[in-house]
């Protein structure tokens, strides 16, 4: 219906996937590797975040971010009039058609990458590739829930929703950069890291189980903390209208 | 001027109602420059130097661009001016001697210094963790020229949320072309990496773009990423690029006052 719209944010999300992918290339032009990573490895990498991302974007950040606001205003209560639950109905509200059009170029670009590595993954590979991705979208899923969930707490949730997007960029860094405390904040507490590398090195070196285990496991446990967190701020929920 | 120092009383009042939001980014911030530092940490790890620069210079830099956009930077005036606008709540700047550029400057200036204090303290937080590796230089011209450097940055960046914050006049959601500035303003505005990374040809048309002088500029000259006289050219560009965003902004209000319809008393 507003075509304008969809043309103006798949623009928008082609432009920011241009500028990350731009930034790659100007830091390879000044190095080789980057943590042991080469310039194709690191785009399949950056694809398979966006990917995620872009899946992300596609079906549940509108939804997402709106209900963070409309907390604020108190207009949340249409939402808990409905006769589903909150979480599923807020998050399902919007499907926007431009995050998922530009998942076509993040798979483009994971495509590209994998090509030019002479990556030629079966149909089982893909298979566990895209299983992982899902796994990957239920923890950005997760966070966001939790980051606009905060709301309920400190009033607004005006620019909170950013912290989603600051901690989401550790995905689009290999796990081998990490040292050793960052890898135990940004690896083993916070899944970050294991969201996007899990899958790319499930293309890039085959399958390894316990990396596709731990991501599984991480995708449950944070949904679970997710919800925890969603209900208990709905427990303080006052409606702000009449 | 009274009315003016009023309202940038009732911003900072009303900032700090938000202040767990400022909080909250100036805390997710710090990761940021935590995915900085691992980044630049892993390139600089096979290269003693990118672009000229060491890994301590360019960490720097990251650092103070941080300062930089809690300080000077624009964080949801182009929203806010949006909502005065689908709201009606614009009208009543229209029936009152005030100047609404003038007023959302001082709100403005009053929410920099809610951000800058936040901002500041979560430095604090991170400075152990950074100390060893910061560099700065030591020429005291830097700080004689960075000063109006930031102040036609706090313009430029106010002016240009505040053009887009008016597209309201026209379009129902701005938050597409928000988004879009903010792709553009985060790589020509040299936040995801220093715009002296650039190769030359593409660096001297970018020097040229409002984009740059956004924050890249006044970091460049703290950071001793360049020159004295490409400091002095820089200013006039920035100051030509202050004036005429203002300029817009004023047509474009004047313009989109045209479009608007006050409905209802």
């Amino acid at each position: 219906m507003f075509r304008g719209d969809l043309f103006i944010w798949s623009v928008v999300e082609l432009l920011w996937i241009s500028v990350n992918v731009a930034v790659i290339f100007v830091i390879y032009s000044h190095t080789k590797t980057v943590a042991g990573w080469s310039q194709y490895e690191m785009l399949l990498l950056v694809g398979t975040s966006m990917l995620i991302q872009r899946f992300l974007m596609g079906f549940f950040w509108s939804g997402i971010f709106e209900m963070g606001r409309n907390i604020r205003s108190g207009l949340f209560d249409f939402t808990l009039a409905q006769p589903g639950d909150p979480l599923f109905m807020a998050s399902t509200r919007k499907l926007e058609l431009d995050g998922l059009l530009n998942s076509f170029v993040a798979a483009a670009l994971v495509a590209y990458s994998a090509w030019r590595l002479g990556i030629h993954p079966g149909p089982g590979a893909i298979a566990i590739y895209l299983c992982m991705l899902a796994c990957g979208v239920i923890i950005h899923y997760s966070a966001l829930v939790m980051a606009m969930s905060l709301a309920f707490w400190i009033t607004s949730s005006q620019g909170v929703e950013g912290s989603y997007f600051t901690l989401m960029e550790f995905s689009r860094l290999p796990r081998e950069a990490f040292g050793r405390l960052a890898s135990i904040i940004f690896v083993w507490i916070l899944p970050v890291v294991v969201v996007s590398n899990g899958p790319a090195r499930e293309l890039l070196r085959g399958f390894e189980p316990w990396w596709a285990l731990g991501l599984f496991a991480a995708a449950m446990g944070w949904f679970a903390i997710a919800v925890f967190m969603f209900r208990s701020g709905l427990r303080r929920y006052t409606s702000a209208s009449s | 001027m009274t009315k003016y120092f009023q309202s940038f009383l009732v911003g900072l009042q009303s900032n700090l109602v938000y202040r767990w939001n400022f909080g909250v980014r100036s805390l997710f911030w710090f990761f940021h420059l935590v995915v900085v530092f691992i980044l630049w940490g892993a390139a600089f790890a096979t290269s003693p130097s990118i672009g000229g620069y060491s890994f301590a210079q360019t960490l720097t830099y990251f650092v103070v661009i941080f300062v930089l956009q809690f300080f000077i930077g624009a964080f949801n005036e182009d929203y806010q001016i949006s909502e005065d606008i689908r709201n009606g709540l614009i009208n009543q700047f229209l029936l009152k001697p005030i100047n609404y550029f003038a007023y959302r400057l001082s709100v403005f200036a009053a929410a920099r210094v809610v951000s800058g204090v936040f901002g500041f303290l979560a430095l604090l937080l991170a400075l152990p963790f950074f100390r060893a590796y910061l560099d700065f230089p030591h020429d005291a011209w830097r700080f004689f020229l960075a000063v109006p450097a930031m102040a036609m940055t706090a313009i430029i960046q106010f002016s240009i949320a505040y053009i887009f914050g008016l597209l309201a006049f026209w379009f129902l959601d701005i938050q597409g072309f928000v988004i879009l500035s903010m792709a553009i303003e985060n790589l020509l505005g040299g936040q995801m990496m220093p715009l002296d990374l650039l190769p030359h040809p593409i660096f001297n048309i970018v020097r040229f773009l409002p984009f740059f002088y956004q924050a890249y500029f006044p970091a460049s000259i703290i950071t001793g990423r360049q020159g004295l006289d490409f400091a002095v050219q820089g200013l006039a560009i920035q100051a030509f690029w202050a004036f005429a965003l203002v300029c817009l902004a004023e047509f474009v209000w004047l313009r989109g006052l045209r479009h608007h319809t006050a409905a209802g008393g």
